[in-house]
């Protein structure tokens, strides 16, 4: 073990935590408003596939990450439609959007396997700051992307605590009728909320063709939604704690790969199981505090609202 | 249809409804209705249950839409979509179940739905104190709703309401959850904001209750308006129930007085916590007699629902001892209870009485399924039978008994679920709002139920809100008020007035 | 000015709705791969009706049909047993795996067993197997309420991962050339063939979908389920022990899952591999939705989704890729899914309400 192998880590902690924020923040918006999305990898795998192929085709890196957002948002947007607008099963919608997600980009993507990438959002350097020993490759040499994760997270706790949307936003997925009552549109609040989640699981599929790996295969996202969905929960939908869950979760991932050049006999199998073990005891704790005060759940997650005309 | 003032002037008036038509499958809730509110007025809106007084106050407030009819607001015709487009006309109303969220503090909940773009939060609870304050409403602000009692909830969604600047306020049934001191506090509450010139309509079904506080009434019967804009001052109670239930109000059959017998239910010094973690009621001692009807009367939320679950054995006691035709049964499951001579009737029918997603059979056989099947099957011939023999004997007006039983009426189910629970022969019943929502047939077929029960020698404990069931069912009368027995009195002799005054907790009332 | 529409519950679902829900799906998702593959330019005529004899054309179509509807509906069963009493078990896909895992072990201990006995000490195992998996969020459910969706979807990936590390590590076959494969099962462990490819996992499957529709249609034990699934509170009231019943619902459910594992093990593969699940578990969790959580639906939606996703494996070789038969079944859940809330709820647009009648018969 040396220095720079325990950089490596620690860089490779930040990337992966900024790539499982954006897509639970994405989460955690749509839970907040009620509507839970098992979607996730799907629309992590459009978002990557639809940043490389517009980066193939445009060049352009920004261009091909506000696609990747796009159809992030409007993969979303289908289940959006069936479980708000025509109120079915979410866990069973959110099923089929990740088979259909999955099954279109690897249809998408199909030609563009093993091809080298055309745009890439390489790290950004921080003049002078970049060079300051440690902090500076960890924290200053990252891709624009993970700069951008940080905002979001300030962003999305913002608007929750400090907008009237956001107010509106989390009144809809405790209480779908006294939100209806209050003169809001639950239906217009919880489709927004599920097409930003959206948006941002495909921003965070994006940053994997963009940054991290900049290659297009199928299965690029390996599980790493379904960790996402579990971030959310292990964070109490509180986009702070998410914060932190996500640099656990994602020092899990970078510690993986790198156990053997740390000398360490541990399986990488059984430690890439931490992040659901931890996951499981967090949700233990949340039940048994729940028992005196509310739980940090949104009241309404998953249940369809259809009000009552008579 | 009666009218004090000869003119109707639509211009006077801050709402007028007329020719107001909203049915539902199967029932006319509002037939051709016509209601007129005198800006400034605190006017009340009368009827008995089912009369059709929610229906219309929900089409005014944009929650229904109605089928034929007109509604003017201070002159100018409306229609509202959606309750959002009746808020911004000016209409806000109060709820029998609040539209709050738990989690949420106060002051996010009065703003939901009003508030600016960007939230300060501690500049917007200072605005909230502040007009709390205006009309005396005793709120804390930052405080998380859940802590709240369903008074202090109530003020929050008066606030809520407040802060739309609504100049029609609608309340239905206020008063149900509120103790008399806190209707009083209530009707200050309702007065500053009618000499602040907003209009309030005060819906209930209890005269004695609103001829304090209204100025002017409406009258409906069976989905029509037997009369408007009635002077308060100038009618008597006599008319205005008679013209509530449509002929002179015949003083209900007193039960002949019963000589108890020995005592079927006995409470020693119960106690039991409630959901968060305090006790819902304490130093509970009664006994209810063979023969005889022991009434709780109190306000909701004072502890009765929790000492209903914890006789019927939902709920476990933390003191004392349930004892059951001279049998401890304190630690017994709700099963052995049944076994054991008890019946309950709960406060929610659909919900913990009956399934609500099974069918009529399926609810039917629930307290004998055991009995009945062979092996580990359930006959379903058997269910059948059993099924029809209730529907028949306890007079439920159902289809199939094989549809499903949110189909049924409110009535049905509660004939329903009563005969279930009494078919049995039991020795003690526990009977909690078992009248609540019902028709006048419907109230009186249940109530002659449980009369039949204490002909037949059974005790029975009936704990309900409606004061006058109480004082003219009961033989004996108990008072129940933040978790403590706070008196027993003799329903034949007892005024409304002392019944109160021991529901108000004061220490000198009469104890027993 | 456009009327705004809005969904109005029936007041009774269409008749014959769930099939027909089923049925739209197909048909939309027909189109939809019409224009897909027409776009790839492949002759979709062509490629329907190889579909179609690939999966249910002739007595091997079926067998192989059948088997693939073998996991599918024990899977699916698992999924709408909890489902009856409103509990979702996400984790058939781990209970699949560990079914699998313990049924191995037993392969590995009792490689000189008869075959008989061999499988049915695999398949009990593989019960267990997967009924343990499920008790920690069982357990978890019943004393705390912990709610169960999240905690079996965990345990999936946890499941999935001990299967990997023991096939990388104690398990590895040394005859597979350093590769990562677990050893061949023994020969006698397999299940015997009833007709062309098909095994008599398919006899296992049908036995305990219909014992599991009948326990809970008629049975009290079924009853008391349903009672359950409809409402807490009236189960409580009816004295019904809910941690009980949840418990053993829930471990049931695992069970069946787990034996889903086993007898795919048996059945239909020759060593237990990663790949075992294969999305089985979720793909239950479809069937059983599609079924409306009614055992006795999901022997029929297995069977169909089965065909669905032969035919789709067997278009690959008209070149075809496999992500366009992932994409085609994505579009057959869908349109069975809005066809399913259609056929319980109507649309209605704003203004239309109830007529008014010319007498008040009042």
């Amino acid at each position: 073990m040396n220095e720079a192998s325990l950089i490596g880590l620690f860089v490779a902690t930040v990337s992966f935590a900024a790539l499982l924020y954006l897509a639970a923040l994405g989460e955690l918006l749509s839970e907040k408003a009620g509507v839970l999305n098992l979607g996730v990898e799907g629309m992590m795998a459009i978002g990557a596939v639809t940043a490389f192929i517009a980066g193939v085709e445009l060049g352009n890196p920004w261009a091909a990450l506000a696609i990747a957002m796009m159809s992030g948002a409007a993969l979303a947007s289908v289940h959006g439609f069936f479980t708000v607008a025509l109120g079915a099963e979410q866990v069973v919608s959110g099923l089929s959007l990740t088979i259909l997600g999955l099954g279109l980009a690897a249809y998408l993507g199909k030609d563009y396997v093993g091809q080298p990438p055309r745009a890439e959002l390489v790290p950004v350097e921080w003049a002078g700051l970049s060079d300051i020993p440690w902090v500076g490759p960890i924290f200053f040499s990252q891709s624009p992307i993970v700069y951008i994760a940080i905002l979001m997270g300030v962003a999305v706790s913002v608007v929750l605590t400090n907008t009237r949307i956001g107010l509106a936003l989390r009144a809809s997925g405790e209480s779908a009728s006294s939100t209806d009552s209050a003169g809001h549109s639950v239906l217009g609040l919880r489709l927004s909320a599920v097409a930003a989640g959206g948006a941002l699981a495909g921003a965070s599929g994006a940053y994997l063709t963009l940054s991290l790996t900049p290659q297009w295969a199928e299965g690029l996202t390996a599980g790493r939604g379904w960790i996402a969905v579990a971030l959310v929960i292990f964070g109490a939908w509180k986009p702070g704690r998410v914060g932190w869950g996500a640099i656990l979760f994602g020092g899990t991932l970078a510690l993986k790969t790198r156990l053997q050049t740390f000398g360490v006999d541990f399986s990488p199998i059984i430690l890439s199981m931490l992040p659901y073990v931890l996951t499981l005891l967090i949700l233990l704790v949340i039940s048994v505090r729940s028992r005196k005060r509310p739980s940090p759940a949104p009241a309404g997650l998953g249940f369809p609202y259809r009000r009552e005309e008579r | 249809m009666t009218h004090s003032s000869s003119v109707v002037d639509g211009n006077q008036f801050a709402v007028h409804l007329s020719d107001v038509w909203k049915m539902f499958p199967g029932v006319v809730a509002n037939a051709g209705v016509e209601l007129c509110v005198r800006r400034g007025t605190i006017h009340a809106l009368l009827g008995e249950n089912g009369a059709g007084k929610s229906t219309l106050m929900n089409v005014l407030a944009g929650v229904y839409r109605p089928d034929r009819g007109q509604l003017k607001l201070h002159g100018q015709v409306h229609s509202f979509r959606n309750p959002a487009d009746a808020l911004s006309a000016g209409v806000g109303m109060v709820h029998q179940e609040f539209r709050l969220i738990p989690s949420f503090s106060v002051a996010e909940n009065v703003v939901l739905g009003s508030a600016p773009p960007l939230i300060r939060p501690q500049e917007l609870e200072a605005e909230v104190a502040a007009m709390a304050k205006k009309f005396g409403l005793r709120v804390d602000p930052t405080q998380p709703l859940w802590q709240l009692s369903m008074g202090e909830q109530q003020r929050v969604e008066i606030l809520k309401v407040l802060w739309r600047d609504a100049s029609v306020l609608i309340l239905d049934e206020p008063t149900t959850v509120l103790t008399p001191s806190e209707v009083d506090e209530l009707a200050e509450i309702l007065r500053r904001m009618a000499q602040d010139g907003r209009s309030i309509i005060f819906i209930s079904h209890k005269l004695h209750e609103v001829s304090g506080i209204c100025s002017e009434a409406t009258v409906l019967r069976q989905g029509k308006t037997v009369a408007t804009s009635l002077d308060m001052a100038a009618t008597d109670a006599a008319e205005l129930a008679r013209l509530m239930v449509g002929s002179s109000p015949v003083a209900p059959d007193r039960p002949e007085v019963a000589t108890p017998g020995d005592p079927l239910l006995e409470l020693t010094e119960l106690r039991a916590s409630g959901d968060r973690g305090i006790d819902a009621f304490s130093n509970i001692t009664f006994q209810v007699n063979s023969g005889e009807i022991v009434g709780i009367a109190g306000v909701a939320g004072n502890g009765q629902r929790e000492l209903a679950d914890v006789i019927a054995g939902l709920r476990p006691s933390t003191q004392g001892s349930v004892t059951l035709n001279g049998a401890d049964v304190t630690a017994a499951r709700p099963q052995q209870r049944f076994r054991a001579g008890l019946a309950y009737i709960p406060e929610d029918r659909l919900g913990v009485g009956l399934a609500p997603r099974l069918s009529i059979t399926d609810n039917a056989i629930l307290r004998i399924y055991r009995q009945q099947r062979r092996g580990l099957f359930i006959v379903a011939e058997k269910a059948l039978a059993y099924c029809k023999y209730l529907i028949t004997r306890f007079g439920v007006r159902s289809g199939d008994p094989g549809g499903p039983i949110a189909a049924l009426s409110g009535g049905n189910l509660q004939r329903l679920l009563v005969g279930r629970e009494l078919d049995g022969q039991p020795s003690v019943v526990v009977a909690a709002q078992p009248t609540r929502g019902l028709d006048v047939q419907g109230v009186k077929a249940i109530q002659d139920l449980l009369l039949d029960q204490r002909k037949a020698g059974a005790a029975v404990l009936l704990i309900s809100e409606d004061l006058d069931e109480l004082l003219t069912l009961t033989d004996r009368l108990l008072v129940m008020e933040g978790g403590v027995i706070r008196g027993e009195f003799d329903p034949r002799t007892v005024s409304r007035h002392e019944v109160g005054m021991a529901m108000l907790a004061d220490t000198n009332a009469t104890t027993r | 000015m456009m009327r705004r529409p809005r969904l109005d519950l029936r007041d009774q679902p269409l008749a014959g709705g769930q099939p027909l829900a089923f049925g739209i799906g197909l048909a939309v998702a027909l189109f939809v791969g019409t224009l897909l593959l027409l776009s790839a330019g492949h002759e979709p005529l062509k490629i329907y009706t190889r579909m179609f004899e690939a999966s249910l054309g002739d007595p091997d179509a079926w067998a192989v049909t059948l088997n693939r509807a073998v996991p599918l509906g024990l899977a699916g069963l698992a999924v709408a047993v909890a489902g009856s009493m409103g509990l979702w078990n996400i984790g058939a896909e781990g209970q699949i795996m560990t079914g699998a895992i313990a049924a191995s072990w037993v392969a590995r201990i009792g490689g000189e067993w008869p075959g008989l006995i061999l499988i049915i000490a695999m398949l009990i195992a593989a019960l267990g197997g997967g009924g343990l998996l499920a008790l920690g969020p069982a357990v978890a459910k019943a004393k705390l309420g912990v709610n169960e969706i999240i905690t079996t979807l965990m345990l999936n990936e946890v499941a999935i991962r001990l299967a990997q590390w023991l096939i990388h590590g104690r398990w590895k076959d040394p005859d597979a050339y350093n590769f990562p494969l677990a050893p061949m099962l023994p020969e006698q462990a397999h299940l015997p063939t009833l007709f062309s490819r098909a095994h008599c996992g398919i006899l296992i499957a049908a036995g305990v979908i219909v014992i599991s529709s009948v326990a809970v249609k008629y049975t009290a034990w079924g009853y008391e389920l349903r009672i359950a699934g409809s409402s807490e509170a009236t189960a409580r009231y009816s004295g019904i022990s809910l941690p009980q019943k949840i418990l053993t619902v829930l471990v049931l459910s695992g069970g069946i899952a787990g034996l889903a594992g086993g007898v795919e093990l048996t059945g239909t593969a020759d060593r237990f591999t990663e790949s075992l699940s294969n999305g089985f578990g979720f793909a239950g969790i479809i069937v059983a939705a599609l079924a409306l959580m009614r055992p006795s639906g999901v022997a029929v939606v297995a069977v169909l989704f089965g065909a669905v996703q032969i035919g789709g494996q067997s278009i690959q070789t008209l070149g075809v890729s496999s992500s366009v038969s992932t994409i085609l079944q994505a579009f057959v859940l869908f349109g069975a899914i809005g066809a399913g809330v259609l056929s319980r709820y109507r649309i209605l647009f704003e203004g239309d309400t109830h007529a008014v009648p010319e007498e008040v018969n009042k």
